[in-house]
């Protein structure tokens, strides 16, 4: 049976994970348990090479509707928490897992002062009483470790200007530079989920790698998770392009001193040198405004919330008027004190 | 909430008010600035001229005066303004007062300009220049009308600043000052829907692998230097081969001058 539920040893309710605390709790009469303490029923389980149709609830019985995607979710008729071990294990065995830290309620309020402070956001939109849903999402990631060597020529001048009686000469120094860099990035994250939004996903950065743990699936219990819609070697020209803004600005950063530098050739030889399989915490916020759905989404360690909020027009053409009016008059000031006259 | 927006609202349409002209309502019996004896504009133009001579003077306490003639008998345009001056004693505020005088010469094709007073110490000979340099376009093409007008205008605008500033100042520009506050304003408001959907918090450092990053080996090979000369351009002064600077008059008034061809 491929389908792995976590029953209380005291009174057989479901047992999920809790973020406050980091461990496996029974939500009827409270017991903990330790995630790294308990065997993980994974590692036990041998699989026949199946594709298997359906995954019952090993509560109720009732068929599990999942999505293909799904690795971890709760049965829809009775709440219990249940992992699809099969679509965790052989080639989606992820590695290592962040577990959230961020509970439901938590993440209700952090949403809530969220939209409090937006700016531009519509009055009504900011009490944030219209939430229609959060899930819990572990969303699958690659982290990449990715090995570089740079060899860049290029020619760079060094311009000074000084005046000898009626003349203005302008010196130019030009010089040959050459660097050769070695540029190492590790756990570099790149989303594997089709259904998410790249975007919105690396807004979310960053994830504290200290909480990485070792993958375990009662850290899922509760939660909704996912398996990758897309392998690491499909993903690895994203990585390489993730990357591509940060070496160029370290090889500028190399080259200082110059007032111009033009590089002629620019080589970037890049080796994977690893690529984990990780799952990361995500709420999603659904939010009702005007008749429009907006989705949020929230990391499930720092709280940072990314996704476009309503702008209220009124706010903006407020905002627009005070600032323009303070800018208007400090220019006045300014010129007043110039001597300009004041109107 | 409301109220705060409402009160930026109000500050701003009050700073807008502000800063439009105050209209200044003219009794009748305006004084005679306008002397026309070359003709060179209807008795109407001449009419508007004179009454907005006197509205604009008397934002400046100065009386901005035109005098056309077709020709002076022996003397310059200079010693004849100063005559002028010296013998129908105009000024704003007393005989012999705060006067700034254009004086147009046909057969000469003469533009002269002559400040008394306050209006020596605002309209120096180099915001003369600058206002006769504005004025000659349209004399030469024989638009006197928009001349003049210009004249008054500007020497009104001049003497708005302090002496010894830049009138002509970009800063001190009320369509710049608008242009620009609107551009603060939509730049910020562009930043802030730009940032109210989260922004990226990582850097070209946040997956570095510092510890083994670097750089292995660099060349800084010296080529040649280059040398490019540029020759300085000194000020020569302005307009059409005019002349700039002061006097005395006979009767011992002191004044600022400007004068060129047309
Ligand atoms: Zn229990
Ligand atoms: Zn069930």
């Amino acid at each position: 049976m491929p389908v792995i539920e976590y029953k209380c040893p005291n009174c057989g309710s479901s047992m999920v994970f809790d973020g406050d605390t980091g461990k496996l709790t029974c939500p009827s009469c409270g017991r903990t348990d330790n995630i790294e303490e308990i065997p993980d029923p994974l590692k036990q389980q041998v699989f026949i090479e199946d594709e298997v149709k359906e995954y019952h609830c090993t509560s109720c019985g009732a068929v599990l509707v999942t999505e293909p995607e799904t690795s971890a979710t709760t049965c829809s008729f009775c709440g219990s928490a249940v992992v699809l071990s099969d679509r965790l294990s052989g080639e989606l065995a992820p590695a290592m897992v962040i577990p959230f830290s961020i509970t439901k309620e938590e993440a209700i309020q952090a949403f809530k002062k969220w939209c409090r402070n937006g700016l531009l956001t519509p009055s009504d939109f900011m009490t944030a009483d219209r939430i229609k849903g959060i899930t819990g999402m572990y969303v699958p990631f690659w982290l990449y470790d990715l090995h570089n060597r740079v060899e860049v020529h290029g020619h760079g001048t060094k311009v000074s200007t000084y005046t000898r009686g009626d003349y203005e000469y302008t010196e130019t120094q030009h010089f040959d530079i050459y660097r050769k860099i070695r540029l190492n990035y590790v756990k570099v994250p790149i989303d594997a989920s089709e259904k998410m939004n790249d975007e919105v996903m690396d807004k979310l950065e960053p994830f504290p790698y200290q909480q990485l743990k070792d993958f375990k699936t009662p850290y899922l219990a509760g939660y909704i998770a996912e398996k990758y819609s897309y392998n690491d070697e499909q993903l690895y020209p994203r990585a390489k392009d993730k990357i591509q803004s940060f070496i160029d600005s370290y090889i500028s950063s190399a080259v200082s001193g110059y007032t111009t530098v033009n590089f002629t050739h620019k080589q970037i030889d890049t080796t994977l040198k690893q690529a984990d399989y990780v799952l990361l915490p995500v709420w999603m916020v659904h939010y009702d405004y005007n008749k429009m759905e907006h989705t949020f989404a929230m990391n499930g360690q720092t709280g940072k919330v990314v996704g476009k909020p309503p702008i209220s027009k009124a706010k903006v053409a407020a905002w627009f008027a005070g600032i323009s009016g303070v800018s208007l008059l400090s220019l006045k000031l300014i010129s007043w004190t110039m001597g300009g006259g004041f109107l | 909430m409301r109220r705060r927006y409402a009160l930026w609202m109000v500050l701003f349409l009050l700073t807008v008010c502000w800063m439009m002209p105050t209209g200044i309502v003219n009794a009748d019996g305006d004084k005679q600035l306008i002397f026309d004896d070359a003709n060179l504009l209807s008795s109407e133009e001449r009419n508007e001229l004179n009454a907005m001579a006197n509205k604009y003077g008397a934002e400046r306490e100065t009386d901005f005066m035109i005098l056309t003639v077709d020709r002076v008998e022996n003397v310059s345009v200079k010693q004849w303004t100063e005559d002028f001056y010296d013998e129908y004693a105009p000024g704003y505020d007393k005989p012999h007062g705060n006067t700034a005088i254009l004086t147009i010469v046909m057969d000469s094709n003469d533009v002269h300009l002559e400040g008394y007073y306050k209006a020596e110490k605002y309209l120096d000979p180099g915001r003369l220049d600058k206002i006769r340099s504005k004025i000659t376009p349209a004399l030469s093409r024989g638009d006197y009308k928009q001349a003049f007008e210009k004249y008054i205008k500007t020497a009104h605008r001049y003497m708005g600043f302090e002496p010894d500033r830049n009138p002509d100042n970009i800063l001190f520009n009320i369509w710049f000052q608008l242009g620009t506050a609107a551009a603060i304003g939509a730049v910020a408001i562009g930043i802030m829907a730009y940032r109210s959907g989260g922004r990226v918090t990582v850097n070209s450092r946040t997956y570095a692998d510092d510890s083994t990053s670097g750089i292995l080996d660099q060349q800084d090979r010296y080529i040649r230097t280059t040398v490019t000369k540029r020759k300085i351009e000194r000020n020569t002064g302005s307009g059409s081969g005019g002349g700039s600077g002061g006097g005395v008059t006979r009767g011992g008034h002191s004044h600022s001058s400007s004068s060129g061809k047309f």
